[in-house]
Formats: C-alpha cells, structure tokens, sequence
C-alpha cells in the first residue's frame, strides 16, 4: 500500500483511497479568488451593475492559460474536441470541451484562434492539462507554454491582462474609449484595438443578453487599459466587481463552471492519471455536497449533461467520438436552473442561530464550499439529479442553483427538493463545520435563469440551443 | 484649488455629513486570507482548541526612542507610567484636550528609551504630530499597515506579529519553547525560543486561557508561522483568517474603532492642519442609523469605553483638564448588545423579495461596513446608547455587537436597535439601497463571554462588570 505522501502521480494517489473519499474529504481548503479584492463597492450593487448598468470583470489572475503552437496545433485540438473546426478560423475563439474516451467531459475552456498554428487555452486546469499530456506523449509538431494561475504563483505577474466589459451599457464604455462606434463583431470573433495607445486584442462576449468584450494583451499593458476603461465607464456607471460577486455572475448566464474531470476511473485513462502529478489540480480538486454516491462516475457530466450536446460534430475523428455517437440517441438529462424556496432558505439561514440542527451555513453571494459541488435534487425521496454551482443574485431576489436533471423532471416549473449540506454532520474538507442535512423546496426553472439572457444570447450557441 | 489638509477640508464640509459618505470602501483586514479553512471552525477554535492569528498587517506602528521617549508617550496617554519598567506593555489610550479618546492600542516599552505602539493609523498620526510639533527628544520610525488592495503584488513589513491563543495554546508554546515558561504576569515580556530562534513575546490570553503574543523581523516570519502550526497540529491548532479575525473582539468586549475626536475644538484645528487629505481621519467613514449634525455627538469619552480605571491624573497629559471635569459625572458604560434572532432572520427574508425594499445587508461573520459604526439604540423613542462594532459569533451562535449606553440602562434592558441608514443609505461605496429597520437587543454584559469575565487578565474587562 502507497501512502498518500509518497504517491509519485494520481494513479497512485488513488490506490491509497477510493476516489470518491479522497474528493469529498480533500484537505486543500477554500478555493480563493485571486488577485482581485473581496468588494471593490459591495457585491450587491456589483451584480446589480450588470444588468443595469455595466462591469469591468477582472480576469487577469484566476484561470490558467495554455499556449499551443506549431503546424499541428490544428489537428491536435481538433482531435480532442467534439466541435467541428471547420470554420475555425483566425480571430475566432471556441468554447473547447475535450472529453475522455467514454464520452465524459474533462473540462470547458475557452479556445482562442490567435494567428496561424498559434492558439491559446484559458480556464480551469484540467482541460489544458490534458492537452499538455497529449502534446508530450503524442507525435505532434506542438509546443505548449502554461501560465499558471496566480493563487499558484508568487511573482505577482502573469503572461497577459484579461478584462471584460459586460452589461447594457458596456458598448457605450467601449465607443467612448474608441472615440468612434466599435466595430461590428460577431459573437466570439476577435479584433484588434488600440486603447491608452496600447494594442488590445478584443473578443466579442456578452451577457445578459447584452453584447460585451474581452480584452486581453501582454500583462505590462493591463494598468493602463484597465485605468481607461475605468474612467469611460464612469459616467455610465461602471462598477469594478469583486472575487465575491463574481463567481455568482455564473449562476444568472447558465454556465456550469465546475464539471468533475472525468479521469479518476477507466482503463483507457491510467497511462493518463500515471502522468498526472499527484499534487494538481485532478490530486487535489475537491468534492462537496450532499450527492452521496460509491462510484465516482456518477459524479461525471455528459456534454449533454451540460448543455454542449449541439456542439458535437461527427464530422471529424476526436477522442470520445463513438461513446458520444452512441449517447447521442440515448436519454439525456438537461441542464436546469432551481429557484430556492425563500422561506426555506430563510429558515435554513436562520438555523444558523440555533443551539441545534444547524444547517450548513449559506455563505452570500455564492454557497460553494467545494471546487466541484454536487448537492441531491429528489422527487418523492428518489434522486433524480444534481446540482452543481450555488449562489444568491441580487437581481432576482433568489437563491439559485444551476442543476442537471433526469429529463422527466426537468420541465420548467416542477418542484423538486434540494439537499444542501453534508451526510453524518459532514465530510472532513476543511471549509465543512458540523452540520445537518435540510430539505428546501425548489421550482425548476431555465437556464439561463433570466429570460431575456436565454433568448438573446449568441444565436446558434448552446444558451439558445438548451431552451 | 485642491485642499490641503482635514481643516481645509471642514471649511466647505460638515465632518458627518463627509465620513458618513466617504468613498473610502469597506474596512479592509488586509493581506491574511479570508478564510484559512471556514470562519465558523475558526472561531470555534478559539473557545475550544487553540488558534493563530497573523496581526502582521492590519494594524500601523511607531517606534519612539531617544531620551525623552518615556516622557513623551505618557504625555498621550491617560495611563500612569509610575509602574512601566522595561519589559512590560500597556494599553495606550491617546485623548484629545478636551477629553475623548483618539483610539487606542498597545505600547511595548522594549527597552530604555525605546516604546512601540502598535495599532489604527489615527494613533500613529496622532503620536508623530506631537512628536514633530512637541519639544521632546525623540527619534520617531512609522510603519504603516499593508495596503488594502495590494492587487496580487508583495507586500512587506517590519515586523511579523502573531498571537498564539486558546485553552491549549500553552501546550503548543511550551512545546515550541521546548520545556516550561515561566508564568509571568499579563502583559509582561519575555522571550521564547521557536524553530531555533529566540523570539520576544508578551504574555496576553483569551477566554480565561494564558497565550502569546510573538514579534519578530518580518522576513522571519514564515518560517515561524509555519513552526506554530506544526507544534500545535496535534493540539488542534487553526490559522484564523480574516474573515474570523476580527469578531473576536465581540466576544473579548474591546471596541476597535472609536472616532478620533479631533473634527473640532481650536486645540485640535493644529492637527487638522497637520493630517493630509488622504490620512484615516481625512477619508474614514462612519457607518450606521446614527445621525447628528455635531460630530461631537460621535465622539467617546475614556470612561465609557471602559477605561476609567486607567486614568491617572498623576501626569501631564493631553485631555487631563477635561477629564478632571468630568470624572465625577455619570458616564455612559460599554455593554454588549445581543440581538434578537428572529429580527435577525426577518432581515435576510427581505433578500428575496424584489420589489419590496430590502434592508441593509448584514454581512457574517463581521457586520460593519465603515471604518467606525455608529448605530442608535433607543428605549420608546429616546435613543439611549450605540452600536459600534456587529458581528456573529459561532460560539454563541448569536449576533453580537458592542457599543455604550446610558447610566440609567441595565442588563437584561430590552432596547431597540435602528438598523441602516436614513433614506435609502448614505453615499458610500459599501451601502446598497435599502430601507431601514429595528431589532431588538438585549443588553448584555461586556465582555459576553463568561469565560473571558471570570478569568481574562485584570485590567478593565474584570472592572467593567465588578
């Protein structure tokens, strides 16, 4: 027997615990927004900004980046992707879905097509750890260069500056720092700028039904840009969001942002997990929630699961293809969002004063207390899905999860009921006191939660596919 | 033409009506993450276990030294210094002339001619505007807290400062220390050897248990941080973060952040003139329902915050006059305010209801939202104390908050406390719109902790309840 401390890679981390064990009681604590402060004003004006008014969302320091680069960079993202690359082209950008040989996700990131052979990943490390392994184990032309996020680094710099403007107002902000109308973009296609006479690459993004940019350059340029973005925005009440509000923004545009790696399992993934550190982010990603369940596959999302399934093209060779050729014609479950119950959640948050039978505290604005939360949503006693990402808008007034639901049950408008907290008083995670488990009553609902967000957002993109 | 100084600034503004909607943001507990592992554990620990809490940046420093150092802090301070040898610590309770306090924090008197004080930023103001502007011969070294948004760059310090606190935070320091200390007073120094290293440290505790205080150069800091958590893992030892940090004062009954009262009097308009535009007294805030057009009305007397004991009028010093006045009055005293869970609860009701106003958010487990907190207490109709620090402790599963009421109010009282500010909130950045409410409070002893009553170390918490 391997002790935990001597694993040498994931492999075998996981011969020392059964998988699920170690997610659920893993001991690495809250997972910190860096970089960017709590509040910048109060996470209640902040969310309100951006449906009202507009935002400058700073994500410069919390996602990892990954260039890819050389004459097969094409053909291997390709061959990792679902998505057809046929008309991916220069200055576009891709939602990236990579997903095991049994058809499982592994990650969601964003893909950016930055020049010819040149490309870059940015999100959540285990997409881009798996190209990585892919590039170092296959027979590609590719080279890979990381860029760490900053929770994991203490230079206190990072490759390139990334913001986004978002909100009803943020093509206002925009024009004025051009001087001029932006430019006409399609969602997700890219331009250059000059903004504060530095050159800005520019992605076409949006939120809330409302089109919005991502800017990005080379990290140096970043005080300036952000400085004149922030001063045009003024008069049209921009506000700066905080690491506190900006996780829930997730909640209101419908976008999982914590799908478990699909690695832990399966014999076609060892030679994979052999070459996973025992130390990142797959070793040490944790589990919460009160979804209970042996096989950590239960745990692993479909891109059906999460509402990607029209992105799958069988039009070109990709890892995972005939598992999800397969799934295509088989039942799915559907993404939802739950509306909370606001008395129940009220009495739950008043639990919080009593002696006894206190449930687990429902921090605000978001609830997660785990990287990859995964709560029991039940009809009648019979689990019939589960919930994911957890978290109060101000906008709306609720308490909102987004879900993933047997489909029989995912009609707008059934009540389902939500387990929040953790079996026997709780696992041993770190962010995790004593606690009991409580029932709260929820009203299944779309997503993305707020109409005007599932019916104008990118035609053609999975928002509108799911409704 | 742009102001130079507070004094310029008061010329064009009421004091309450511009700390009242500062754009200052929240009262930032820099640096320290906010949570290590939950802030719910984390203040259990306290009670329970042990803890450590990183002091190394929240607060500023000024280092005195030269012949006239004694000399000089005594003349700040409402303290008699006739028993402060070398070795020993003291609250130091800086007063205005006419005899409210300034702020508070600690002095370290480290060595001949050589004082520490360690504390909010308008003390260390308040220190060096005498120090410049006085006729004493003294050396003066300021070290500011960390910035509050350090934006994912460095930060350094002179000194690291950590307490080691909680039932069996003994153990841990022993075990650290490698054989017994010797048990010395409160607030007595003396050293201890921690990962090799001999590091100064002042005996301090909480909740009835003896614990540390240890300080060292900054660059040391890690390394000895890292050795506590070793020693006291087996002991149950947890890093606090900031989230957690700073309610512990609501169970201890210090209260943090009185107003420095130096927004009028001609004697203090010498340093108004002195504080910049952006010192803490020029751009902090005052939060809370409390409203007076005298900024006076916002200041508190060293009998009220429970100091009474300390004053001494066997020195000169700065406010003596004035509290010679008024030492035979009856004064307002500090109790702890516990507030009425359903009152508590019917405020986060009003969180889910759109298009009814909401009110002011309360924030767990720290419920200020301003460099100072001013809430009105009221009997009927009549405002009869304030609220000036709010918070929830885990240990009582209770909100808590600490304030001053008047002579005639007694424990077990039922008052009402006035929750958020007056139509639709202030102008700061921290106040979201929102509609005011009431929530009952019962008036509690200070500190609320029994245990910390019965058995913290001598000085005001065990006067404040005899």
């Amino acid at each position: 027997m391997i002790a935990k401390q001597t694993a040498k890679n994931l492999e075998q981390l996981l011969q020392t615990a059964r998988p699920v064990d170690l997610l659920r009681n893993q001991q690495t604590g809250p997972n910190v927004y860096p970089g960017v402060p709590a509040e910048y004003t109060n996470w209640r004006d902040e969310q309100q900004a951006w449906q009202k008014t507009c935002v400058l969302f700073n994500q410069s320091y919390h996602m990892a980046d990954l260039a890819v680069e050389g004459p097969d960079a094409l053909k291997l993202l390709s061959g990792l992707s679902m998505n057809s690359f046929k008309n991916f082209a220069v200055n576009r950008a891709k939602q990236f879905v990579p997903c095991s040989p049994d058809g499982y996700v592994i990650g969601d990131v964003i893909l950016f097509y930055l020049a010819e052979n040149r490309f870059n990943l940015v999100g959540r490390a285990p997409a881009l750890n798996w190209v990585t392994y892919h590039v170092q184990t296959g027979k590609y032309d590719v080279k890979v260069e990381l860029d760490q996020r900053s929770a994991l680094r203490s230079d206190g710099r990072r490759k390139s500056y990334r913001f986004q403007i978002q909100g009803p107002l943020a093509m206002k902000v925009i024009e004025k720092i051009l001087g001029k109308p932006p430019p006409e973009l399609k969602f997700f296609n890219m331009t250059p700028l000059t903004i504060a006479g530095k050159t800005v690459r520019a992605l076409r993004h949006g939120m809330a039904g409302q089109p919005g940019w991502e800017l990005f350059g080379p990290w140096d340029d970043g005080e300036a840009v952000r400085e004149a973005v922030f001063r045009a925005g003024e008069e049209f009440g921009l506000r700066l969001v905080g690491g506190r509000a900006y996780s829930s923004n997730a909640l209101e545009s419908g976008w999982i942002p914590s799908p478990l790696p699909a690695v832990y399992t399966g014999n076609a993934m060892k030679a994979y997990r052999e070459w996973l550190p025992a130390t990142g982010y797959e070793a040490s990603a944790s589990i919460g929630g009160s979804f209970y369940a042996d096989n950590v596959e239960d745990y692993y999302f479909t891109p059906w699961d999460m509402g990607y399934g029209g992105f799958a093209k069988f039009d070109h060779d990709f890892i995972g293809r005939e598992a999800l050729e397969k799934m295509s014609n088989g039942p799915r479950r559907k993404k939802v969002t739950l509306a909370l119950n606001d008395e129940d959640v009220t009495r739950t948050i008043g639990s919080t004063f009593q002696k006894h039978n206190r449930a687990k505290f429902i921090d605000w604005p978001s609830a997660v207390y785990s990287m990859h939360p995964f709560d029991r949503v039940t009809v009648d006693g019979k689990t019939i899905g589960v919930s994911t990402w957890i978290g109060y808008t101000a906008n709306d007034g609720k308490m909102l999860t987004l879900a993933v639901l047997d489909a029989d049950y995912a009609e707008p408008g059934t009540e389902v009921i939500f387990v929040w907290g953790e079996e026997n008083g709780g696992s041993a995670k770190p962010t995790v006191e004593r606690h009991t488990q409580v029932h709260m009553r929820a009203i299944v609902s779309p997503a993305p939660y707020v109409e005007v967000v599932r019916k104008a957002y990118a035609p053609g993109g999975w928002r509108s596919m799911q409704a | 033409m742009p102001e130079k100084n507070l004094e310029d600034m008061l010329k064009t503004r009421n004091p309450v009506e511009m700390l009242r909607n500062s754009q200052l943001g929240a009262y930032v507990y820099p640096v320290v993450p906010a949570e290590f592992t939950n802030w719910r554990d984390e203040q259990l620990a306290w009670r329970k276990t042990a803890v450590l809490f990183d002091q190394s940046h929240h607060m500023a420093e000024m280092m005195v030294t030269g012949p006239d150092a004694f000399k000089f802090m005594n003349y700040l301070t409402i303290n008699s210094f006739a028993n402060f040898p070398v070795n020993r610590a003291k609250q130091f309770v800086p007063c205005s002339h006419d005899g409210y306090v300034i702020g508070d924090g600690i002095i370290f008197h480290l060595a001949e001619n050589q004082l520490n004080f360690v504390g909010r930023a308008p003390n260390v103001d308040w220190i060096q505007f005498h120090g410049e502007t006085g006729k004493f011969n003294i050396k003066m070294e300021r070290d500011d807290r960390s910035p509050s948004r350090p934006g994912g760059k460095p930060v350094t310090r002179r000194h690291y400062r950590y307490q080691v606190q909680g039932p069996n935070a003994w153990k841990i320091l022993e075990k650290l220390n490698g054989g017994t200390i010797p048990e010395v007073k409160f607030f007595t120094m003396n050293a201890i050897n921690i990962a090799g290293r001999k590091v100064r440290c002042l005996r301090h505790g909480m909740a009835g248990a003896p614990g540390l205080e240890v300080w060292g150069p900054y660059a040391e800091g890690e390394e000895i941080r890292a050795a506590i958590l070793e020693a006291g893992k087996e002991f149950g030892i947890v890093a606090v973060g900031s989230r957690a940090y700073a309610t512990n004062t609501l169970e201890s009954g210090w209260i943090p952040s009185p107003l420095p009262a130096i927004y009028t009097g001609e004697k203090q308009k010498a340093f108004r003139e002195w504080s910049k535009p952006d010192s803490y007294v020029a751009t902090g805030s005052i939060a809370g329902s409390f409203v007076s057009n005298n900024i006076e009305d916002y200041y508190s007397t060293p009998y009220e915050m429970g100091y009474g004991g300390f004053i001494k009028f066997d020195h000169d010093f700065v406010g003596r006059e004035a509290l010679e006045k008024i030492k035979d009055k009856p004064h307002r005293h500090k109790v702890t305010f516990e507030w009425n869970t359903d009152d508590v609860a019917k405020i986060f009701r009003s969180f889910f209801d759109p298009g009814v106003e909401n009110y002011k958010y309360i924030d767990l487990p720290l419920s200020n939202y301003g460099s100072a907190s001013f809430d009105a207490v009221k009997k009927g109709s009549r405002t009869v104390g304030l609220s000036m620090f709010s918070g929830m402790t885990w240990n009582e599963r209770l909100m808590l908050s600490l304030g001053v009421v008047d002579p005639d109010i007694k424990q077990g009282d039922v008052l009402t406390l006035v929750w958020g500010e007056e139509n639709g909130g202030t102008k700061k950045t921290t106040v979201e719109r929102h509609k005011q409410t009431e929530i009952r409070v019962k008036v509690a002893p200070v500190p609320y902790a029994s245990e910390v009553r019965e058995s913290y170390g001598g000085g005001w918490r065990l006067r404040q309840t005899a």
